[in-house]
């Protein structure tokens, strides 16, 4: 049983198929999202509602010419997109879903995953950035040394902020995490600032305007992808999408409580946490402008570092109350 | 300065119709007056060829099949038209009108030639039909 | 590290083709190069094929967006040569379109200058609105983009009440909305962050590389050639020239939206006031030969037409200068020590329409960095020696 339990882990739910047909899912909900809120339908054709609009376009993608600059390095430029891909699925094998418990630690949860999860989050970063480097585009590579200059802005506050409620817990380990706030609902608004700030984080993270600096099209055509054609594209696009459900289970199991009851309701619980969480990196994507990557850098280390601080001085306040 | 100053706004759109018309499905309406395609009405053309002479794009083409007989042969290439109208001003006898379809596309330009033989009629031109 | 980035002729930034070659070092400009070219329609030499009456819709096409400008210059000129007079119910239409133009225009270009800063929502909603001009310029006019209402001695079509009443109910509408537009577009940090400060150009310099328009008004010198050289009825209309002294993109967008106010007040004393009587003087065939120059204020800018005849029923010369050319060495100065990310912005703000000059195509060896210019001819060899005896490409397969 446990070994069946294991594959349907890693294959149907919350693995590769799950995961797989629910990035395209948000990916739907977004750009749908992101299109009511400008006034306008959205995709509407392919199945109903356009919910297969992403599935096509995927495959649309998958059946187009690839391409592989002449000067770029071969084996790097085309393992690129499998490494991200593998790096983010992986990181979601680490949410908490199902199939842990509480007690034992396993592979999927032990002590210290929230670490692995971040790290994990912080690779496709590094992705992005030989993506660009290897392509030898001058967009690719201006594109290249944005992703890292943004990095530098964004991670320590994104950090801080996804820590702080661990520290409250007072576990490294997601699924405690996820309990401990369960038991006490009462402790959940104290993150409140946190969980802001880690939304304008993921948000970098996951380049969405304001911060699509690194593929401004406007500015460097296409940035990091602007070789990537084909296959390669289509893989890096549902890992972008793969990546928001991770990074959107991950706030929601740290500051909304987890996904507890079970295969099924804890289906139901993952997807509506994940929407609502991605209803607001929707609503921020609407709002915003695209800021310029000094702007970035200068609005994480003033405002965004020292209010993460801030959550960090509260939350070991209240910690010290409540002991 | 605000902050998400634009939010209201986006928000309240959320669970507003659409303001985009989803177009091949549903069509709006052109308003009156829309300047089409030209088309003729050849119980009214006297052959006067101030279409021919003033029309922009050169798309009106007028030849004598039969002099004796008054027969002629107009064609407008709709593919060259660029849909100003100025044949219908120039026209003295209102032979010429626009017409309101604007999903005039095709596969060949061919299929856009349209062509009319006919006799040339006898009326008088606008202006001498007032006095 | 300093290395030249090409932007352009085909870039997402740019709706038309113009070469832009910035030298960068890391994220600043150090440097920049215009290059035009790509978009030469031998214009001006085909309106020397054509008739005055024909040239009318040439001129129209120069420009999508102010299509109206250049005719409205362009037929100016010519009832200056055949000395006529339009009524004045055809020149208060006439100048009404062209006002609609300006509202149109304006807010075409608030929306770009947010899809340039990557600020879609706001380009959304300002489309979305500014169709209700789109709207009303068709059900005047009979098309949204080439409206062809002028005519050699007036315009075309006249105004009925239904319409004149639609017209002002519609601007209600649009007053709302521009008042929105400036609160939002003044106030949105990320936006505000991005246009402030950007593309100074010091009003010595603006006068100096002779730039026209809301570039020019935005450095705080207030020229209009509506003002300064009235022409259609200009003289009897209120209105004031918008000017804004911050010299960079947000003072731009601020002139465009104070000028969008101007052209409702504009739009509305037209309305009000439309005298009656005919809207069109019969126009004579022919020119006696002389010469003229045409000024007229673009949404963009100053235009200008010089149109020369010698007593046919066709131009000798038609001479365009649109206002964009004015504005490119103004744009080249605004660029420098600039950032990258600024450049949409920047080349964005003069609202860029392009249509000029040159005939030959420069090949650049992509190795080595080394140019050439090359005719047509050995173009097009090169191209079928390439592609002669070469198995066709893979044609792409269904992955499934
Ligand atoms: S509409 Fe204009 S272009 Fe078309 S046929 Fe008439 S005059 Fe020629
Ligand atoms: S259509 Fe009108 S303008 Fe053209 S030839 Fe006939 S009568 Fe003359």
């Amino acid at each position: 049983m446990a070994t069946v339990n294991t594959l349907i882990y890693l294959i149907i739910y919350p693995g590769l198929l799950f995961l797989f047909l629910y990035s395209t899912f948000v990916e739907w909900y977004d750009r749908k999202l992101y299109a009511r809120f400008q006034n306008r339908m959205g995709p509407t054709h392919t199945g109903k509602f356009g919910l297969l609009q992403p599935i096509a376009d995927f495959f649309k993608l998958m059946a187009k010419e690839d391409i592989v600059p002449e000067r770029a390095d071969r084996k790097m430029f085309s393992a690129l997109p499998a490494f991200g891909l593998a790096i983010v699925f992986t990181a979601m094998l680490l949410i908490p879903v199902w199939n842990y418990s509480l007690d034992r630690p396993s592979v999927i949860s032990f002590s210290g995953d929230i670490i692995v999860v971040l790290y994990l989050l912080s690779l496709p970063t590094f992705i992005f950035f030989l993506a660009g480097w290897s392509s030898t585009n001058l967009f690719s590579i201006v594109g290249g040394a944005r992703v890292l200059t943004m990095l530098f802005g964004y991670e320590v506050p994104l950090f801080l902020a996804v820590l702080s409620p661990a520290v409250l817990a007072n576990s490294w380990r997601l699924a405690e995490i996820a309990a401990f706030y369960r038991q006490h609902p009462a402790l959940i608004p104290v993150n409140l600032l946190g969980f802001v700030i880690a939304l304008i984080c993921v948000q970098a993270k996951l380049e969405r305007t304001p911060f699509d600096i690194p593929h401004a099209e406007t500015e460097i055509v296409g940035g990091t992808f602007t070789e990537y054609s084909g296959k390669k594209l289509a893989i890096f696009r549902l890992m972008m999408d793969a990546e928001m459900v991770v990074a959107a289970g991950l706030l929601a199991t740290v500051f909304l409580g987890g996904f507890p009851g079970g295969p099924l309701l804890g289906l139901i619980n993952f997807i509506v946490k994940t929407l609502f969480v991605i209803f607001f990196l929707a609503l921020i994507r609407a709002t915003t402008s695209r800021i310029r990557v000094d702007q970035v850098v200068t609005f994480s280390w003033k405002y965004l570092a020292p209010l993460a601080v801030l959550q960090l001085l509260i939350t070991i306040l209240v910690k010290g109350l409540i002991s | 300065m605000k902050i998400g100053v634009f939010i209201p706004e986006l928000l309240r759109h959320l669970f507003k119709k659409p303001a985009t018309v989803d177009y091949p499905f549903e069509k709006l309406e052109v308003p009156r007056g829309f300047r089409g395609s030209p088309y003729l009405r050849p119980e009214l053309c006297i052959v006067c060829r101030a279409c021919e002479r003033d029309c922009p794009a050169e798309a009106i083409e007028i030849t004598a099949i039969n002099e004796a007989e008054k027969r002629f042969r107009m064609i407008i290439h709709n593919d060259r038209c660029i849909h100003c109208a100025q044949c219908v001003d120039s026209c003295p006898t209102e032979a010429m009108l626009m017409d309101d379809r604007f999903e005039i596309s095709d596969y060949s330009r061919l299929n856009l030639k349209m062509e009319w033989e006919y006799v040339r009629a006898v009326v008088k031109p606008k202006s001498e039909q007032k006095s | 590290m300093k290395f030249q980035i090409p932007i352009g002729p085909q870039h997402p930034a740019l709706k038309e083709p113009i070469g832009l070659r910035i030298t960068v070092e890391g994220e600043i400009i150090r440097d920049a190069d215009l290059r035009l070219g790509y978009n030469h329609r031998g214009l001006e030499k085909l309106a020397e094929q054509k008739t005055w009456i024909q040239n009318i819709y040439l001129a129209e096409r120069i420009c999508g967006i102010c299509s109206h400008s250049h005719t409205t210059c362009y037929v100016q000129g010519v009832e200056k040569l055949m000395e006529l007079e339009p009524p004045k119910r055809g020149l208060y239409i006439r100048t009404l379109v062209a006002e609609l133009e300006r509202v149109h225009s304006h807010l075409l270009w608030l929306g770009v200058a947010g899809h340039e800063a990557g600020f879609d929502s706001f380009f959304m909603y300002t489309w979305r609105d500014r169709e209700i001009v789109m709207d009303i310029l068709e059900t005047i006019t009979g098309n949204r983009v080439h409206y062809g209402i002028n005519t050699i001695g007036g315009v075309r079509r006249d105004l009925d009440e239904m319409q004149v009443k639609h017209i002002l109910d519609s601007l209600e509408i649009l007053r709302k909305r521009s008042e929105y537009y400036r609160n939002l577009g003044t106030t949105e940090p990320s936006f505000v962050a991005r246009l402030a400060g950007v593309g100074y150009l010091s009003p010595e310099d603006a006068v100096a590389l002779c730039a026209v328009g809301p570039t020019l008004r935005a450095s705080g010198i207030a020229r209009d050639v509506r003002k300064d050289d009235p022409y259609a009825v200009y003289e009897e209309v209120p209105f004031e020239v918008c000017t804004a002294d911050t010299c960079d993109v947000l003072g731009r967008a601020v002139v465009r939206i104070k000028e969008l106010f101007q052209s409702y007040n504009i739009i509305e004393y037209l309305l009000k006031n439309l005298p009656a009587g005919p809207i069109a003087v019969r126009a004579p065939r022919r020119a006696k030969p002389n010469e003229v120059v045409s000024r007229y204020e673009a949404p963009r800018g100053e235009n200008i037409h010089y149109i020369k005849s010698n007593g046919t029923d066709k131009p000798e010369r038609l001479k365009v200068r649109a206002p964009t050319l004015a504005n490119y060495a103004a744009t080249i100065k605004m660029l420098k020590n600039g950032f990258i990310a600024d450049v949409p912005l920047i080349f964005a703000a003069i609202d860029p329409c392009i249509c000029c000059a040159e005939r030959a195509v420069s090949v650049v060896d992509a190795r080595s960095g080394e140019e050439k210019i090359i005719p047509m001819n050995t173009l097009k060899q090169l191209s079928q020696k390439i592609s002669y005896g070469k198995e066709k490409k893979r044609v792409a397969e269904w992955p499934l």
